[in-house]
């Protein structure tokens, strides 16, 4: 029996030799755009990319279709990057497309990527130096064209979010050739008043060229230099321009960037409101306890009869006072005798009862003689009795004998 | 009052909350109660201060910067 293949080992093996072929992982296609259908369900986009003698199916995942700048339309020229590999379901092969550009738009794309670096190493792209929004936003800024799309846009939200917003436009073009520098000069002169809390620079929805003011680097700069904080908001979803690296937020849309811009004061308000609610809730339920439990303390008895509170304290206070009248009087009849006892012992030892006994006091010179030493032989002396004074000369001194003492 | 709006919203929570879970002297809830009524009046009349105009920037041809209200029409 002959060696055969099934159809699935087939179409396995030409797979193969697709991937392993390093041309066709990775290659740029320039072709015309047909049958193009973005499905609703996947968000993949399915089209024919043609040239006057040939036709490959292509593919575009919905992660890519998002980073589109253009929508493809039927008979557009394009030059796609991407894959060839084998749909084995249907037996063919198809180009897997992962990035697309109209044709003719390359230079300007490749151009653009080397502005974006440049940019980027001047350091306008940092994330430090993005400025944060404030809490509350009263006067707004907006660069935009005073006829656009975006700016009703813009103040369809504004209207709706914060009735007392104030608003101030600088208007500029945004499109041809003097819009670069219109715009940058409008972003300048809001920077000029001290009161903008916030501003939009944007413009709606158009082609890649279009948009191509918000791409260049005397705008990005203006973006950067600005002291005000700034929202971008330029094109649709799928738009990205270099403003919106340099602006401190990037909003997808005019519209978004006007959400994004005014921090929703009614629901603010709102808050305060609850806030100041809840205070007098609570103060008033606390002042609610507070006063019953006085009811409380006041429906004792003693609240209700206060004349035996009355009586019990005034029979304390008259039992104290006969207390204190008889410890007064006990007291003091303790001190009167003992007073007594010791005046008698005074009255003993006083020189006057000593001299009715017979004793003398003898002086030299009015003091009191009390030793020996300090009178000589012929002092004069003086002898204190009790009711006369004798004076008197010494004669002689002589110490008692043994037994001799009085 | 020179404080900022958020600020005085952040103290008016922090009153909210602390009236709500501790015990307090009478006299010290009141004084709470008192000072928060006062930032939250802070706040509405910060929120509500703006009055809704809607003005052009322009320079004119001195170079000099012009504001003047316009309408516009949604």
């Amino acid at each position: 029996m002959k060696e055969y293949f099934t159809v699935s080992q087939l179409n396995e093996y030409i797979s193969g030799l697709l991937e392993n072929d390093f041309t066709l992982a990775d290659c740029w296609l320039k072709g015309e755009v047909s049958g193009c259908k973005v499905y609703q369900q996947s968000g993949h986009m399915y089209f024919n990319l043609k040239d006057r003698d040939a036709v490959i199916s292509s593919v575009m995942f919905k992660s890519r279709v998002q980073k589109l700048r253009f929508t493809p339309q039927d008979g557009a020229e394009v030059l796609a990057r991407g894959t060839v590999a084998v749909f084995a379901r249907q037996g063919k092969y198809q180009f897997y497309v992962q990035e697309m550009q109209l044709y003719g738009m390359g230079d300007l794309y490749w151009q653009l990527e080397q502005l974006k670096e440049e940019l980027q190493a001047k350091g306008y792209f940092d994330r430090d130096h993005k400025k944060a929004l404030p809490p509350i936003v009263r006067r707004l800024g907006v660069v935009s064209s005073q006829d656009g799309a975006a700016l009703r846009d813009i103040l369809k939200v504004l209207r709706h979010r914060a009735q007392n917003l104030d608003i101030v436009i600088a208007h500029t073009a945004v499109q041809g050739t003097g819009a670069p520098g219109e715009i940058a000069a409008a972003i300048n002169r809001l920077n000029q008043l001290d009161d903008i809390d916030v501003m939009i620079v944007a413009r709606g929805g158009g082609s890649f060229e279009d948009l191509m003011a918000f791409n260049s680097e005397i705008v990005v700069e203006a973006v950067y230099q600005s002291k005000i904080p700034v929202i971008s908001g330029v094109g649709h979803e799928v738009d990205t321009t270099l403003i919106d690296f340099a602006a401190d937020i990037r909003a997808a849309t005019p519209t978004q960037a006007a959400q994004m811009a005014v921090p929703d004061n009614a629901a603010l308000l709102e808050t305060v409101l609850k806030h100041r609610q809840r205070l007098i809730q609570i103060v008033q339920r606390d002042l609610l306890v507070r006063a019953e439990s006085l009811d409380r303390v006041m429906m004792q008895r003693i609240w209700q009869q206060p004349e035996s509170i009355l009586k019990n304290k005034k029979n304390l206070v008259d039992k104290f006072t006969a207390e204190l009248q008889s410890s007064i009087n006990n007291s003091y009849k303790d001190k009167s005798a003992c007073l007594a006892l010791t005046m008698v012992k005074l009255d003993n030892l006083s020189p006057l009862k000593l001299m009715q006994k017979g004793y003398a006091i003898i002086q030299k010179k009015e003091r009191i003689l009390r030793d020996i030493e300090t009178v000589q032989i012929g002092d004069e002396i003086t002898i204190n009795l009790r009711q006369h004074r004798l004076l008197a000369k010494i004669l002689k001194k002589e110490k008692f004998q043994h037994g001799d003492q009085i | 009052m020179e404080i900022k709006f958020e600020t005085a919203l952040l103290k008016l929570e922090e009153i909210v909350r602390s009236l709500e879970s501790e015990e307090l002297e009478l006299e010290e809830s009141i004084k709470l109660f008192e000072e928060g009524i006062k930032l939250s009046v802070y706040c509405q009349q910060e929120l509500e201060r703006a009055d809704g105009r809607i003005q052009q920037l322009l320079e004119n041809i001195q170079g000099v910067l012009e504001l003047t209200e316009v309408e516009i029409n949604e």
